[in-house]
């Protein structure tokens, strides 16, 4: 870029970055969302789907096609995180950051510009926080709040068990992941700082805790079946177990066995398949000798 | 039913790939993390809806807490169902038994999902190389297409075999050993497994203080049994106590 042409309109100039729409946006967010898992490998994760979602907006930032090349190719660097949480407001910082890049390239003033490493770094920087988020609150809380309340009807025989759960959580996340996207567009860097801290968004998550918490007790409570088969018989009295136990407080034994379970993954560590081993083992002894 | 046949068994078989490819974008993630709409597609193509979705809904209760921290499932609920729906429906199995076969299954389909990244991996270099030509086209093959039908190629051909030749097989065999004191185990087994996925979920929201409110909601549901309230009606109370948490914790920090 030459400076009589700085002098010129630089923003005029073919080279100049075409501006980011809304339209662009979402077109991003839908390629990520879409690509998303499908070439999730072992050594790069899902950075291939990161870039899919960026090529068309990188094409019209990077009009020199040795910018856009490195661009692409900075974009295929080892990248994990959550689609929505993670992968909607990284897409839109990274259009932000890449869309200030670029410009400042156009205009000759390149020292200026977002520097690769700071564009790789917000990415790397921000991936895991936002992907244990978005884990718990997407497929740990939103999904099983929805699987909750259409269980009943599958139990009965409805197809609904199954749509429903299904496309409530599949447009859900799509939308809240969009506005994740443009906000992480609007706010830039600053936009995670926004997620992570923002008083919305800690207040939304407290909310959707609490309710899938409730949600969680209604399932236990319905769900859970564990009983004793265990009697005696004293002096011709005949003792069922059971029945001292319900009149003592209904519900004791389910509700003992996940606080069971729960304390061991608070004491022992978060394994599920060794918890599930554990569990599995237990119950089959339990009742195979005649106790459960 | 007396066994599959072979548009049914491929039909299973190619639903499952579009789930475990994760072809059909972010919307899979329930697809592959629950059974429900695996058993229910079973129990369109086999004609037997209800019943599906019946046997499905144990199998979902033990996979509650199918939340893939970090992304790896310790089991694939969607290849569980699309094996042990199909079993159950063969054999006339009791959702008891169905949860006794999807668990190993489910197991083994885990397996199969890294096995996917794996063959991925050799992808990547076509795709850094594309990416080096800044070449769409290119990109767009070695992205989705490639991975997608090696994802085809990887599940169609072992669901349909394990469906085809395995499904009567299983189904006779569980038939042979069940009953008695073994439904016995099996029943309590996978009542007793629901509460493994709520307690993953607990852990996983992580709030401890919050759960007086798993207590509120297991005490009323224990003890409103018989009042037959439904989940929706349910999850508007949990909705209103989210909002009156929301109300009362927000008031406190502004004074």
């Amino acid at each position: 870029m030459s400076t009589e042409q700085n002098t010129v309109d630089v923003t005029k100039s073919a080279n100049y970055p075409d501006p980011i729409t809304n339209k662009d946006l979402m077109k991003s967010w839908v390629r990520w969302w879409w690509a998303n898992e499908v070439p999730h490998t072992y050594d790069r994760m899902v950075a291939p789907s990161f870039l899919f979602g960026l090529m068309p907006t990188l094409r019209k930032l990077y009009k020199n096609e040795d910018d856009l090349k490195e661009a692409y190719q900075r974009h295929m660097l080892f990248f994990n995180t959550q689609a929505i949480w993670g992968g909607g407001t990284l897409t839109g910082i990274a259009t932000s950051l890449e869309e200030s890049r670029a410009k400042a390239i156009a205009e000759g003033r390149e020292e200026e510009a977002p520097s690769v490493d700071m564009i790789n770094n917000t990415k790397v920087g921000l991936m895991g926080a936002l992907a244990g988020i978005g884990d718990a609150i997407d497929s740990g809380t939103v999904q099983y709040i929805f699987i909750a309340i259409a269980l009943p009807w599958a139990t009965q025989g409805s197809a609904w068990g199954a749509l429903f759960p299904f496309i409530c959580f599949g447009l859900a996340t799509f939308i809240y992941g969009y506005f994740f996207t443009k906000m992480g567009y609007g706010l830039g860097r600053n936009a995670a700082k926004e997620l992570l801290a923002g008083s919305k968004v800690k207040t939304a998550i407290d909310a959707l805790s609490v309710l899938g918490l409730f949600m969680m007790g209604i399932l236990a409570g319905s769900y859970v079946k564990v009983y004793t088969g265990l009697k005696f018989t004293i002096s011709e009295k005949e003792f069922v177990i059971q029945d001292i136990l319900n009149s003592i407080l209904p519900g004791l034994l389910p509700l003992l066995t996940v606080l069971a379970v729960y304390l061991y993954f608070d004491k022992k560590g978060f394994n599920i398949t060794k918890g599930m081993v554990y569990l599995t083992v237990t119950l089959v002894i339990l009742s195979a000798i005649g106790i459960l | 039913m007396e066994h599959l046949t072979v548009a049914q068994a491929l039909l299973i078989a190619i639903w499952v790939a579009l789930v475990e490819s994760r072809i059909l974008g972010y919307a899979t993630l329930t697809l592959r993390f629950s059974p429900l709409m695996t058993g229910l597609m079973v129990g369109v193509i086999t004609g037997q809806v209800a019943e599906a979705m019946i046997i499905t809904a144990a199998i979902q209760l033990i996979y509650m807490g199918a939340v893939a921290p970090g992304g790896a499932l310790p089991s694939e609920p969607a290849i569980a169902a699309a094996i042990a729906v199909p079993v159950a429906l063969l054999g006339d199995l009791s959702p008891q038994e169905a949860v006794a076969i999807a668990v190993p299954v489910g197991l083994l389909g885990s397996y199969l999902y890294q096995f996917r990244f794996f063959l991925n991996t050799f992808v990547t270099r076509l795709m850094d190389k594309y990416a080096a030509e800044a070449n769409d086209k290119g990109l767009v093959i070695s992205i989705m297409v490639i991975p997608a039908i090696i994802s085809f190629c990887l599940f169609i051909p072992l669901v349909f075999i394990a469906l085809y030749f395995g499904a009567p097989v299983i189904a006779d065999f569980v038939n042979a050993i069940s009953g008695g004191r073994v439904l016995h185990v099996l029943e309590i087994v996978g009542g007793g497994l629901a509460a493994l996925g709520i307690a993953v979920i607990m852990h996983v929201i992580g709030k401890k203080s919050l759960l007086i409110f798993f207590f509120l909601a297991y005490f009323m549901s224990v003890n409103f049994a018989t009042l037959k309230i439904n989940t929706v009606t349910y999850a508007i109370f949990g909705c209103i106590l989210a909002g009156m948490y929301v109300l009362f914790t927000s008031k406190n920090t502004n004074q």
